[in-house]
C-alpha cells in the first residue's frame, strides 16, 4: 500500500508548524510505522535541529529534487526513534530552487517506501507553500488562539480548498487559564470561525521550549501535556478518528477555584 | 481581595472583542468589500424594498453570516415592514 503525503502548515509563521510536523511524525514512528518529514523551509531550515540532527547532514531535499544525490543519501535516520526519517531543507539554496513538479515527483518515489511522508511548510502562501501544497493529499492547519494566526489560516484553509485538499485544524498554544477568564478565544469560538473539522488542542507547554533546547521529541516526555496531546494527533492520524480530542484543563490554584465557582453563582 | 472584585465586576471579555472583530474582517478579506460599499449596498436596498413595502429606514439590517455549505457567505436582510403601498401605487 502506497504512504500518505501530509502537509503541516499555518500562513503565518511560529505559530508551532515544525513542532507539530516533529511530534505528529514521532507518534506516528513510535507507533510503527515507518515516516518521513520534510523541511521544505529552504534557506531557514529548523526540523533539523527541533530533531537534533543537524550534525548529520550532508545532502537536502533540493539535492534530492534536482537529482545532485540519490533519495536515499538525503533521508536521515533518527537513531532516537525507529522508523522516523528527516530530509532536511536546503540553507544555501535560492527559495525558488524547486517546482512543484519536482517535489511531486520526490513524494510519488517516498510514498513507495514510507507509510507516512509529512511536509513541513514554510511560513506564508508564496512557492515554498505552493511547492509543500501541490505533493499533499491531505493538509493539517496550524494556529493559535489568536486573531492574527487564524486570520492567516483561514486564508490558506481557502487556498487549499481551492486545490481541492480539505484541510483539519490543529490549534496550539492554548493558555486554558486564560480561557477561562474570557481573555483567550476558546476552541470552540476558533472552530465557529473558521467553520472547519479539528484534529487536535495543544496546550502551552513550557516542555515544548526544553525539548527543543535538548533536541527530542515531546511525545517521549511521559510529563508533558503538549506532548501526549500532539501522540493523540498522530493516534487520530493513524486511523483512531473516533479518539476523543481532549480540551486543554489548567492547574488552577485554590483561590481561582473559589473564585470562579462564586462567579458562576 | 481587589482583584477578585474586579474579576467579579469584569463583564466586558476580550475575547468576544476579537470573535467579532475576526468575523467582520475575515468577511471583508473574502468579498473585498468595505464599510462604505456595504453603506451603499443597504441604502440601495432601502431604496428597493422601499418602492414596495412602507418600512422603517433605520431598522433595516444588513448582515453576513456562513451559509449552510460552509464555505459560503450569505447576506441576510432584515427589515420590520410597516405597511403595503399598493394602494398608493393603485391611486
Amino acid at each position: 500500500m502506497e504512504g500518505r503525503v501530509i502537509v503541516i502548515t499555518s500562513g503565518k509563521g511560529g505559530v508551532g508548524k515544525t513542532t507539530a510536523t516533529a511530534n505528529i511524525g514521532a507518534g506516528l514512528a513510535v507507533e510503527g510505522n515507518r515516516v518521513v518529514v520534510i523541511d521544505m523551509d529552504i534557506g531557514l531550515r529548523n526540523l533539523d535541529v527541533v530533531m537534533g540532527l543537524e550534525n548529520r547532514i550532508v545532502f537536502t531535499v533540493v539535492d534530492a529534487v534536482k537529482g545532485r544525490c540519490k533519495i536515499k543519501q538525503a533521508v536521515i535516520k533518527n537513531r532516537k526513534i525507529d522508523n522516523l526519517y528527516l530530509i532536511p531543507a536546503s540553507q544555501s539554496d535560492n527559495k525558488d530552487a524547486l517546482t512543484p513538479e519536482g517535489v511531486i515527483k520526490l513524494c510519488e518515489n517516498l510514498r513507495k517506501e514510507f507509510d507516512f511522508v509529512l511536509i513541513d511548510c514554510p511560513a506564508g502562501i508564496e512557492q515554498g507553500f505552493v511547492n509543500s501544497v501541490s505533493a499533499a493529499d491531505e493538509a493539517i492547519v496550524v494556529c493559535t488562539p489568536e486573531v492574527t494566526s487564524i486570520r492567516d489560516a483561514d486564508r490558506v484553509i481557502g487556498l487549499l480548498y481551492s486545490r481541492g485538499i480539505t484541510p483539519k485544524l490543529l490549534i496550539n498554544r492554548i493558555v486554558p487559564e486564560m480561557v477561562a477568564k474570557g481573555d483567550m478565544l476558546s476552541h470552540r469560538d476558533v472552530v465557529e470561525v473558521l467553520s472547519i473539522e479539528l484534529v487536535g488542542l495543544v496546550p502551552m507547554d513550557d516542555q515544548v521550549v526544553i525539548c527543543t533546547n535538548n533536541g527530542v521529541p515531546l511525545v517521549t516526555q511521559k510529563e508533558s501535556k503538549a506532548g501526549e496531546a500532539f501522540w493523540r494527533v498522530a493516534m487520530r492520524i493513524n486511523g483512531h478518528s473516533n479518539l476523543p480530542i481532549e480540551v486543554p484543563k489548567g492547574n488552577r490554584s485554590f483561590w481561582d477555584k473559589i473564585g470562579f465557582k462564586l462567579r458562576k453563582k | 481581595m481587589f482583584n477578585f472584585f474586579k474579576k467579579l465586576s469584569k463583564n466586558g471579555q476580550s475575547k468576544d472583542t476579537a470573535k467579532k472583530r475576526l468575523q467582520i474582517t475575515l468577511l471583508y478579506d473574502k468579498l473585498e468589500v468595505s464599510k462604505d460599499i456595504l453603506d451603499d449596498l443597504n441604502r440601495d436596498i432601502v431604496e428597493v424594498i422601499s418602492r414596495y413595502f412602507e418600512i422603517d429606514k433605520n431598522a433595516l439590517t444588513l448582515d453576513f453570516r456562513k451559509a449552510n455549505d460552509e464555505r459560503m457567505s450569505a447576506l441576510v436582510v432584515n427589515t420590520p415592514i410597516l405597511g403595503s403601498k399598493q394602494k398608493s401605487r393603485l391611486a
